[in-house]
């Protein structure tokens, strides 16, 4: 246990050190003690008292830098950048680059704060986390309600919609909670103040950016609206860093992975920060995948136009959204109408002859069986016997004449299948023959001339006894004959 | 109604140009008039098949009234309204469908297949080279009149 905790404090004592560089690097310099007051306890237990531990940006000189400069620059609105010069080297791109940067932290930051907020009120009224996701209601919600006990006293009709302030009166009637003491009181309602300040920071922020989008990519701020161009310019780290994306990482930008390791990702939707474009939000659901694809395409040939500079005024951008919106025009408007088809003239297209095994199977039925085959055949120098005897009638042929090796001409048992309606029909035919004989009766009719005739049945089907070997056969000839 | 499709012939030179002019497809003239009820079902039938034969038949209509086609009328001995007569290559086509005269097929047809049978029947023997097809109507949908002769 001792090393364990040496561990954690080893570990810790690491994390502080790199968060001291980190800040020293800002030039900050009032922070420290409480990095180092923050001990292994409150990562383990995480019971906070403080919420300056936990959220530490606005104390931070980066976030005061910067905040500071937005507003110079809000106070002094500017005229439009210099052509031609590299974008990298504006102080403008910079401090844009640097926002888009700071609305990231303050998001993550807002995150913090509000779990601060909705552990503290867990001990009153557990049920409002639950009810009212977003973190900046949340914060304002908790700030009207405070300590109140009857919610009903509370008018919440600005905050929230009806649906949701009827939810939680009643809840509040049956949760468990119990007043705050005053102290946690004051701490919670000062974090529901740090987060709303945080939160219209970062509107201000990016107010700042979508305003200053418009001369930093115009074409791209053209196509996509300015405020998802800051976002995915922020993403990239950069205008020419968005440029050198390819198209299809560029859809993805600001994806957020909502699949569990095991789930399949095919039935979302791949689409990042450009989902949130005017572009994509007003075309029907079912063509979003297309449509995303081409936006992203033409969005990444903007940003290219805006990394070089090439047009400021924004031309190229305008002309690509029109082509989009055409593009996106054209696909919804519904297919040509179908024109009578004229018949084609006759006997102008040959027969089309279909083989296959179902052509064979339905010709196996009317192939010459091999019993009309030995009756179609004569041995020469023997009358043929005949149905209706000397000579008049069907001729059997070899049927039934000695030594052709077959008492009863059988045939080779077809690999027909046949379908269950003549299967039926046949087997009731063998049963109903059947019932109608006696058990004496044999299939073998015994005639003074005829006799009976044993042979060999798979001589019939050509295989042989089997012990016959072809080598020392009597009936073979030469294998092999060549004229000398 | 839909006979605005037709092509409506009254002088001779446009039949005989049609006539001449047709290669490869069967040719089928009406001769009747556009007011008769018989000849507007006729036309009816016509008209919406002429879509369906258009790759092996065209379809002209002849108005009887016109002076012109009088040595046509004459010709053909066309006496009752509608009348049909058949064209193949410039080779008047006789059809053979158990009435007594084979030259042409006299009144309307009752539905647009038996049309298109006859046109078929028509093409494939025209292609094989008769001068005269059997005709696939069956008996109870082609129409029976009586062909007198010199009032016998």
């Amino acid at each position: 246990m001792a090393t364990l905790e040496d561990s954690f404090l080893a570990d810790l004592d690491e994390l502080s050190d790199n968060e001291a560089e980190m800040d020293e690097n800002d030039g900050d310099v009032g922070n420290e003690e409480e990095d180092v007051d923050m001990d292994m306890a409150d990562l383990e237990t995480l019971n906070y008292d403080d919420l300056d531990i936990v959220s530490k940006l606005q104390k931070s000189q980066r976030y005061i830098d910067i905040m500071q400069k937005v507003e110079e620059a809000l106070a002094k609105d500017s005229d439009g950048a210099e052509k031609g010069t590299v974008l990298e080297d504006d102080p403008e791109y910079k401090l844009i680059v640097d926002c888009n940067q700071l609305s990231v932290d303050i998001e993550n930051e807002i995150a913090i704060v509000h779990n601060f907020i909705r552990d503290k009120y867990k001990l009153k009224f557990q049920e409002l986390e639950s009810l009212v996701h977003h973190p900046i209601d949340y914060a304002r919600v908790v700030k009207k309600i405070g300590n109140e006990t009857d919610i009903t006293l509370v008018d919440l009709g600005d905050l929230l919609p009806s649906a949701i302030i009827m939810g939680i009166s009643v809840t509040s009637l049956t949760t468990k909670g119990s007043p705050l003491p005053e102290d946690v009181l004051q701490k919670v309602l000062g974090a529901c103040d740090r987060a709303l300040d945080l939160d219209s920071a970062r509107k201000k922020v990016l107010d700042f950016v979508e305003s200053k989008m418009g001369s930093i990519a115009p074409n791209l701020s053209a196509i996509v609206g300015s405020a998802v161009a800051a976002k995915l310019v922020g993403t990239a780290g950069g205008v020419s860093a968005l440029a050198k994306m390819p198209a299809c990482n560029v859809q993805v930008l600001g994806h957020k992975r909502k699949n569990l390791a095991g789930f399949s990702s095919t039935s979302q939707s791949r689409v990042g920060y450009l989902e949130q474009t005017e572009i994509l939000q007003s075309t029907p659901p079912g063509l979003r995948a297309r449509a995303s694809r081409l936006v992203a395409a033409k969005s990444t040939l903007a940003a290219r136009v805006d990394a070089t500079r090439g047009d400021m005024a924004g031309i190229n951008g305008r002309a690509l959204r029109e082509e989009i919106r055409k593009k996106i025009e054209k696909w919804q408007e519904p297919p040509p109408a179908r024109q009578p088809k004229p018949l084609p003239v006759p006997d102008s297209e040959p027969k089309k002859r279909r083989g296959g095994r179902r052509l064979r199977k339905m010709k196996e039925r009317y192939a010459v069986t091999d019993m009309r085959k030995m009756a179609n055949r004569m041995r020469f120098g023997t009358p043929e016997e005949s149905s209706l005897g000397a000579g008049l009638g069907e001729g059997y042929g070899m049927l039934g004449q000695a030594g052709s090796n077959r008492l009863r001409v059988s045939s080779v048992p077809s690999k027909l299948k046949l379908n269950a309606k003549v299967a039926k029909k046949l087997k009731e035919r063998q049963y109903t023959g059947g019932a109608t004989t006696s058990g004496l009766t044999s299939s073998l009719a015994f005639t003074p001339v005829q006799g009976i005739e044993l042979c060999n049945p798979q001589q019939a089907l050509g295989l042989g006894s089997g012990t016959q070997s072809t080598y020392f056969s009597e009936s073979g000839t030469f294998s092999k004959l060549k004229k000398i | 109604m839909s006979s605005f499709l037709l092509k409506t012939l009254t002088k001779k030179e446009e039949i005989d140009r049609i006539i001449r002019d047709t290669i490869d497809e069967v040719l089928v003239l009406r001769f009747g008039r556009c007011t008769d009820t018989v000849c507007l079902q006729h036309d009816d039938i016509l008209a919406k098949s002429v879509t369906d034969v258009s790759k092996f038949a065209k379809v002209a209509l002849v108005d009887v009234d016109s002076e012109d086609v009088q040595v046509y009328v004459k010709y053909f001995d066309i006496t009752w309204f509608p009348s049909t007569v058949f064209f193949f290559n410039a080779h008047h086509m006789k059809l053979d469908s158990g009435t007594a005269d084979h030259t042409k097929w006299v009144g309307a047809f009752h539905i647009k297949q038996d049309f298109i049978d006859v046109v078929e029947a028509i093409y494939r023997g025209a292609m094989k080279g008769k001068m005269i097809v059997q005709c696939p109507v069956p008996p109870e949908r082609i129409p029976k009149y009586q062909l007198l002769y010199k009032d016998v």
